[in-house]
């Protein structure tokens, strides 16, 4: 009984509690934006006329088709990350697209109409080296895959084995590349480097070596990169250092042709080494006799062999891509010249590859379509008189950190402001000053009206709200903001909040690969004749070395300020409150010396640095070492070491450092007990919560530790082991506790467990906070609770004063973003239900957390691969701005104590108003009835 | 007094901003981890299917994934529902299948180091519990995914039906109904009505609130005259 009636109030608790979305609200104020990645393979499917699908297998090992009219998805598979997920080759024929996976462990064939997977199979150990399907008379019905060792023959239509065959002297020659000519054969092409060529015939039907030859090719060291099949089995390889041509008959010759060059009229680039490329539109047919061979970075030449000779068909100059395409009968070569400069200028990046889709128009002369994919991830789709039909941003499958600005203010906004901004000059001014800013807001508003007249004249789908950098201007609520993402491979972005609607772009080159970022907000919009202004840090991990970029948030553009130059590496950047006289915060970095420079550096900043050096202290963490040290800002820019915590390495290591959020704002010092007494929480901005692991991973004696450190003193405050327990570990760290999500290996069950500290029933000193002055320690208290899920990524809401209750954001492997209750996360929770803790509104205990759908804050949207989740205030209280990015990018709003400062969006306009005009009508008639009734009693 | 308390302010605003600084160590939660899979063991294959009752599969499949442990290794479903995720070795596994439209039940799959497999249901709580299920699994969709919360509607029978309402509504009807229905004009009813009046006044002592009332407002008069008054009015009435 007892449990029915826990359970009861448990129930109850769930109703009052929910934060869920409502079907109307669905894309109202979210949007979801779905990548696949930088793309390594791209097939247009051309067996069917009609067809409008693009292939794109990435580098993020995902596998999905676009459709080429709109470039949205048709369906998406995304693959586990790292190289077991990697896609090694995309074979296209028909109907079915078969993938090669995991360095040639797997092969998968879908169905490209469907989306659905064919058939899967593993294939033997050894490291993959080349694929290609195999026809035989007109007809393709198998696929060879070439190994190290092995090679074997694969039918279409299962995957089933026909036959495996180990390669001969696979110890010494190195097997790179098949080849089938549809005439029942199967060439596997190997090389011993700078020595000979090595050739092995199999036959189709049993995977019988009929032929097996070398030949001298003493220059030749990579297949791939300099060899290509033409025509008939005509072997042909090009080589930069005897500036020569090579040929080759694969069923006659046993020995190459020297070709050179200057006897075809051509000459390389010096530096350049040149590359073939030839086209096989049918694997059941040899490969066209035409062939590319680009000679320079802007030289291509279109080449022809004609009995034994070759010939120059066209000569491509300047030409920064070429490629070819085949419909039905027809083969195009596509060239992209650069003599438009301005494609530069539109992607900031260089063109990469060229993807060209031929097809028959109805005439039957050839209409193609181009999708050109530049060094910063972009693809772009142009038709053919040069129309660009769509264009995605690759790049933005792989956001690295990001930021959120408030728009500037419109104009007449900006005039309200500065207003109060100004000191006071006279009381006839301030009046004149004030009419004027209240005439121009009512022109604005005026001509806000007028154009809502006008437009619901017109027809809706005509009516586009287009939003462009210059009308830009903060909503009433401060709801929408400028999203600054910057991406791994350099490009930066500025997307609109409210639409998701790229604004801005720009793209960074040089950028090492394996940069660390870090983005600041140094000057948000709030300074009005001064512009905004962000400082991305660009560090290279090896070196250390960083560099600076400044700009303006909203236009993209990079600042005139100039960036000191970075000769040191850099270990440590502070963004301190501070502001120089043009209201910009001051960035602190400290260098390997640990010599601490400023940005900006003016003598203003300098002298304020002088003045309060000795309250700016910072810490420093070296995982590698496990230490973890505090330092403390000299007057004279150096600094001094104040403390320090060495972790042992040999046991554990230190795996991640979670400070409180700058801008996070606690609103209520206490909570309030069933008795009416006040339980004070510890609120210590400079807490750290410092997550380590054991380094022994036997899942008997591995653990995780909990540290929670001053950041000031160095001072442990609490410490909390988790036996049995190992990473991946993800804390949330805010307010006066800490949220930390672990995999018990013991039950095999992820777990949570959150930590409260609170100061007791009286505050030690309630004004102001200090590290050095706190001499009593908190109290602690910790529960831990059962989470049916795995979890990627873990944020807690934020809202501008912290009145609102809090909610962790959880995003899941399934790509749902579950917003759960800090409520059910309470380490004060009663086992045993009393009267004071009914009182307080505490949920009884249960073990398990339970993850409800309508607690999915993207319900279907789902978000594939959460990498981070960003939460920004807005100028609601209750009302928090949510970004999950991953491979997807997913905005909505989240409302966690529901909207309880606006009218709700379901509110009943109509019954109000109804009720009021009844209310009113009855008045007016009891009135009147009254009158008529006192009336006829005096009558009486 | 005044420098000091700013200057602590500021102490205080100082102290707040030291913990904006994030190091730069690089440490990515998790680097390092899922070494837990044996080097030697072999690797086993997880086969079932999944079912969505009276949806045809290629209306979903293209969405669906099959995840095991979380994203440690992922399956994909073929087009008739069928999957098998590759390369898994012994241990015990929560095996589901995702998709955005449809729910299924997690089903633990444990693989011995031979190879041998046993499903069961997931319990968090009693880990060792063993409910068998179907291997291969056979995982039937609950149903659609609810994620939607009903809005309140507003009609006029949920208007009606409130207790407040009702609370309100019922009154007024007897008060306007019952001198209708009953006919106060019957002397024998009147007198029923005023025992049952007494009944109510069991307490004669206790003072009736209207003549308190009275008293109060009408001090000026005397206490004296308010019960002969108030018979008076009875008798008003009594004449009517």
């Amino acid at each position: 009984m007892a449990k029915l009636i826990l359970l009861l109030l448990n129930w109850i608790f769930l109703c009052c509690n929910v934060a869920a979305v409502f079907e109307d609200q669905v894309g109202k104020f979210d949007w979801r934006q779905q990548y696949v990645g930088k793309v390594r393979f791209s097939h247009f499917d051309s067996h069917m006329q009609s067809s409008k699908k693009v292939l794109l297998a990435s580098e993020s090992n995902v596998f999905a088709a676009l459709n080429t009219r709109t470039g949205e998805l048709f369906w998406r598979h995304v693959d586990k990350t790292g190289p077991e997920g990697n896609i090694d080759a995309l074979l296209q024929h028909g109907q079915d697209a078969v993938l090669v996976i995991g360095n040639g462990h797997l092969l998968r064939s879908w169905d490209i109409g469907v989306g659905g997977m064919n058939w899967e199979m593993v294939l033997d150990p050894g490291s993959f080296r080349s694929a290609c399907l195999v026809g035989h008379q007109g007809a393709v019905k198998h696929l060879a895959v070439l190994k190290k060792t092995v090679i074997s023959l694969h039918y279409l239509s299962n995957g089933h084995q026909k036959w495996v065959e180990n390669l001969p002297e696979s110890e010494t020659v190195d097997f790179q590349a098949v080849y089938s000519g549809g005439n029942g054969e199967v060439y596997a092409l190997g090389v011993v480097p700078n020595s000979h060529l090595a050739i092995v015939v199999y036959s189709l039907e049993d995977g019988e070596i009929t032929k097996q030859v070398s030949v001298e090719a003493p220059w030749l060291s990579s297949i791939p990169a300099s060899c290509s099949v033409i025509s008939r089995g005509l072997l042909t390889c090009v080589d930069s250092t005897t500036m020569s041509l090579y040929t080759l008959d694969l069923h006659l010759q046993l020995e190459m042709t020297q070709i050179p060059l200057q006897t075809l009229g051509l000459d390389v680039d010096p530096g350049f080494r040149p590359s073939l490329v030839s086209h096989q539109p049918n694997p059941a047919h040899p490969p066209l006799s035409e062939f590319l061979l680009q000679l320079g970075p802007e030289h291509h030449l279109l080449l022809q062999h004609n009995d034994g000779q070759i010939v120059t068909l066209r000569d491509y100059k300047p030409a920064l891509l070429a490629s070819f395409a085949t419909a039905g009968e027809k083969t195009v070569v596509a060239v992209m010249a650069p003599k438009n400069k301005t494609f530069y200028l539109l992607h900031d990046g260089k063109p990469e590859k060229l993807h060209v889709q031929a097809f028959l128009k109805k005439d039957d002369s050839v209409g193609y379509r181009v999708m050109v994919q530049t060094e910063d991830h972009t693809l772009t789709f142009i038709q053919q008189p040069g129309r660009v039909m769509w264009t995605r941003e690759e790049a933005l499958s792989d956001v690295v950190t990001m930021e959120m600005v408030d728009l500037p203010l419109t104009g007449a906004q900006a005039e309200l402001e500065g207003e109060f901004g100004k000191k006071a000059d006279g009381l006839m001014s301030m009046v004149m000053k004030r009419l004027s800013s209240q005439l121009i807001m009512l022109q604005a508003w005026i001509a806000h009206l007028w154009k809502l007249f006008y437009d619901a004249r017109k027809p809706r789908s005509q009516v586009k709200n287009d939003v462009s950098i210059e009308n830009l201007s903060r909503d009433e609520f401060n709801l929408q903001k400028m999203m600054v993402l910057v991406t791994a491979s350099g490009k930066l972005f500025g997307i609109d909040s409210k639409t998701g609607d790229i604004l801005w772009k720009h793209y960074l080159e040089n950028i090492p690969l394996n940069a660390a970022f870090k983005l600041m907000v140094q000057r948000t919009t709030a300074h009005f004749p001064h512009p905004p202004q962000c400082t991305l840090l660009i560090k290279d991990k090896d070196t250390g070395l960083a560099t600076l970029h400044v700009f303006n948030p909203i236009f993209g553009r990079r600042s005139q300020v100039t960036p000191p130059a970075l000769p040191q590496p850099i270990l440590q950047s502070l963004l301190l409150p501070l502001m120089d006289q043009d209201y910009a915060k001051v960035l602190l970095l400290v260098d390997d010396q640990y010599k601490v420079s400023a940005f900006p550096s003016t003598k203003n900043v300098l002298q304020q640095l002088q003045e309060t050096a000795s309250s700016i202290f910072f810490y420093l963490a070296d995982s590698g070492q496990g230490r973890l040290s505090g330092y403390r800002l000299r007057t004279d820019l150096s600094t001094e070491q104040v403390w320090e915590v060495v972790i042992p390495t040999e046991t554990q290591k230190i795996v991640s450092i979670k400070g409180k959020r700058s801008n996070e704002h606690v609103h209520s010092q206490g909570r309030v007990m069933g008795d009416r007494s006040v339980l004070y929480k510890y609120l210590n901005p400079n807490l750290l919560a410092v997550v380590t692991e054991s380094t022994d991973l036997h899942q008997e004696r591995s653990f995780i530790g909990i540290l929670l450190i001053d950041g000031v003193t160095g001072r442990i405050i609490h410490e909390a082991v988790q036996r049995k327990a190992r990473g991946p570990v993800h804390v949330v760290h805010s307010e006066n506790w800490v949220v930390y999500e672990y995999w018990s290996t013991k039950s095999r069950r992820n777990e949570f467990s959150v930590i409260e500290l609170y100061e007791g029933m009286d505050l030690y000193n309630s004004t102001v906070f200090s590290s050095l002055d706190r001499p009593h320690a908190p109290q602690v208290l910790q529960q831990s609770y059962i989470f049916p899920s795995s979890i990627s990524t873990m944020e807690a809401t934020l809202t501008e004063k912290g009145i609102t209750s809090r909610h962790l954001l959880v995003g899941l492997p399934s790509g749902g973003i579950l917003s759960l209750p800090k409520m059910f996360l309470d380490p004060r929770r009663p086992e045993v239900i009393s009267e004071q803790s009914r009182e307080e509104n505490l949920i009884p205990y249960a073990p398990e957390l339970i993850i409800r759908t309508e607690w999915f804050i993207n319900y279907n949207q789902t978000v594939s691969r959460v990498r981070g989740i960003y939460t920004a205030p807005s100028g609601l209280e209750s009302t928090c701005l949510v970004v999950a990015y991953g491979l997807d990018i997913y905005h909505t709003r989240v409302y966690p104590s529901k909207q309880f400062d606006v009218l709700k969006d379901d509110y009943d306009y109509m019954l109000i108003s109804s009720v009021l005009f009844a209310l009113f009508f009855a008045t007016m008639i009891s009135k009147r009835l009254a009158e008529v009734k006192l009336l006829n009693r005096a009558w009486r | 007094m005044l420098s000091r308390g700013s200057l602590s302010r500021l102490w205080l605003f100082v102290h707040a901003t030291f913990v904006v600084v994030s190091c730069f160590t690089d440490m990515e939660p998790g680097s390092g981890v899922g070494v837990s899979s044996q080097p030697n063991g072999d690797r086993f294959k997880i086969e079932g299917r999944a079912i969505v009752p009276g949806v045809k599969t290629h209306d979903w499949v293209s969405s669906a994934r099959v995840l095991v442990e979380g994203e440690e290794h992922v399956g994909f479903l073929r087009t008739d529902g069928s999957f098998a995720v590759n390369d898994v070795p012994s241990g015990s596994y929560v095996v589901e299948v995702v998709t955005p439209t449809y729910r299924f039940e997690p089903v633990r799959v444990d693989i011995t180091s031979k190879g041998k497999m046993r499903a069961r249901l997931v319990n968090y709580i009693k880990t060792s519990e063993v409910i068998r299920q179907p291997y291969p699994l056979q995982i039937r969709s609950v149903g659609p995914h609810s994620y939607f919360m009903k809005r309140e509607t507003w009609g006029w029978t949920d208007f009606l039906m409130n207790p407040m309402v009702m609370m309100m509504v019922l009154p007024l009807l007897i008060i306007v109904l019952l001198p209708k229905v009953v006919n106060t004009n019957d002397p024998e009813m009147r007198k029923e009505m005023e025992q049952s009046m007494n009944m109510l006044n069991s307490n004669p002592e206790l003072p009736d609130v209207s003549e308190l009332m009275t008293k109060l407002f009408s001090g000026s008069k005397g206490s004296s005259k308010a019960g002969s008054s108030s018979k008076s009015s009875r008798t008003v009435t009594k004449r009517r």
